[in-house]
């Protein structure tokens, strides 16, 4: 590759990452995407109306942080889900401060 | 290379026993993990407090540490015997992933490969590359302009004898006007090697805006205080507002807005597909009764008005 070619990326809109592709990107096998969907602890859509699953960017980023949650706390998934649960609302109360322009 | 004083990163004696080692290592997750840590080092401190706990967690590494690294001091310059071969068949262990690894110290890559042990797996191995992850940090701007970005990475890759290497890679990458924070892009093929030839991971960037001196994003939106004159607002107007990508708008402001109504200009936020809002928060500023005539204005207000702003409020 030269040095002086710019790449272009796919933004990834919602709800467009296959299972594989969750489980790729969160370094995790697809086996244990499957087990927290079943648990209820991640979410995912309906993709063509053919049954396969999709997931969110949102999910994505949860999934990174149950992952690495479970992993170094030795957290349980249901404790890890909380967790999680607890930093997507700290993040949404962040933001509204921020449009509040107080942060 | 500098030697590395796991015992000393997780606080425990060298004879410490594994449950010790776990608990040392929980007390330190709980103090840096970047998920709930407030310290301002805490992504660095937590990558030390990783490594350590790979190696001292795994009582296989554990004894080749051991083994290796008597008599030396942290800091001390290190080179492993010449007849030292990173050969370990079990996966990096606790779900850390080749690219987690491969941010580990040159002192972990010294003694244990990589990844801890893709090497071993054989030569008709293969496994797709794993998805890389990287941060891109961009002005409001360009989200209305577009952007180019360098991008350096490390990311693992086998080398001629087959071993696990770590390439430095830089990127320049094309970001689309209408980025929102938190997107994706998605780079196929430009992630970590694939072993055999199964084909490389993808690169995943995340997008993130600096913070704007002016206005303030939520998704496609945008959100700025504009200040208005009490005659502005009272009697209505039309103000100029500045926008990101250089142009102007021209803002009517209706007849009677009070301090912190919001005004919602359709279309004008971050052009995604479909574009966001501009959202404008009035802030009625008061001139200051400095001069002499100033003061007039003022004194023939209270005198002619009979406004009463607490009348509602029963104060």
């Amino acid at each position: 590759m030269r040095d002086d070619e710019i790449l272009t990326g796919a933004i990834l809109e919602d709800s467009c990452l296959t299972l594989d592709q969750l489980a790729g990107a969160c370094a995790v096998s697809p086996d244990w995407v499957r087990v927290h969907v079943e648990e209820g602890l991640l979410m995912n859509q309906d993709g063509d109306g053919n049954g396969e699953w999709r997931f969110t960017r949102r999910e994505l980023w949860r999934a990174r942080h149950l992952h690495r949650l479970e992993r170094d706390f030795d957290a349980s998934p249901e404790l890890a889900a909380l967790v999680a649960d607890l930093l997507e609302e700290l993040e949404s109360l962040r933001a509204r401060l921020q449009r509040a322009g107080l942060r | 290379m500098d030697f590395k004083d796991y015992y000393q990163t997780l606080g425990v004696a060298r004879d410490a026993t594994a449950e010790d080692i776990k608990k040392a290592f929980r007390k330190l997750a709980r103090k840096y993990h970047p998920d709930v840590s407030k310290e301002a080092d805490a992504e660095a401190r937590m990558k030390d407090v990783n490594e350590a706990y790979a190696v001292l967690s795994d009582s296989e590494k554990r004894a080749a540490y051991d083994q290796l690294g008597q008599g030396h001091h942290p800091g001390q310059d290190f080179r492993p015997p010449p007849d030292w071969q990173p050969d370990f068949r079990a996966p990096p262990g606790r779900g850390y992933s080749q690219a987690e690894t491969a941010d580990f110290s040159d002192f972990f890559a010294e003694l244990f490969g990589r990844t801890g042990g893709a090497r071993a797996a054989g030569q008709d191995f293969q496994a797709r590359g794993q998805d890389q992850h990287a941060e891109v940090l961009l002005d409001l701007e360009d989200a209305f302009n577009g952007a180019a970005r360098q991008i350096s990475l490390r990311v693992p890759k086998l080398d001629d004898k087959g071993r696990i290497a770590l390439d430095s890679r830089t990127l320049n990458v094309k970001i689309p006007k209408g980025v929102r924070e938190g997107q994706m892009i998605r780079l196929a093929g430009q992630g970590g090697a694939g072993f055999g030839d199964a084909p490389a991971g993808d690169l995943l960037l995340e997008i993130h805006f600096k913070p704007h001196p002016r206005f303030r994003i939520d998704g496609r939106d945008l959100y700025l205080t504009l200040p208005v004159a009490p005659w502005e607002a009272a009697l209505g107007g039309v103000v100029p507002v500045d926008l990101p990508d250089g142009g102007q708008l021209k803002v009517r402001i209706p007849e009677g807005a009070q301090n912190g109504r919001q005004l919602r200009v359709r279309g004008k936020g971050i052009p995604s597909d479909p574009p966001g809002d501009l959202l404008l928060d009035l802030r009625v500023v008061l001139p200051a009764a400095e001069t002499p005539r100033a003061r007039e204005l003022y004194e023939t207000m209270a005198r002619e008005l009979a406004f009463d702003p607490r009348a509602e409020t029963g104060v």
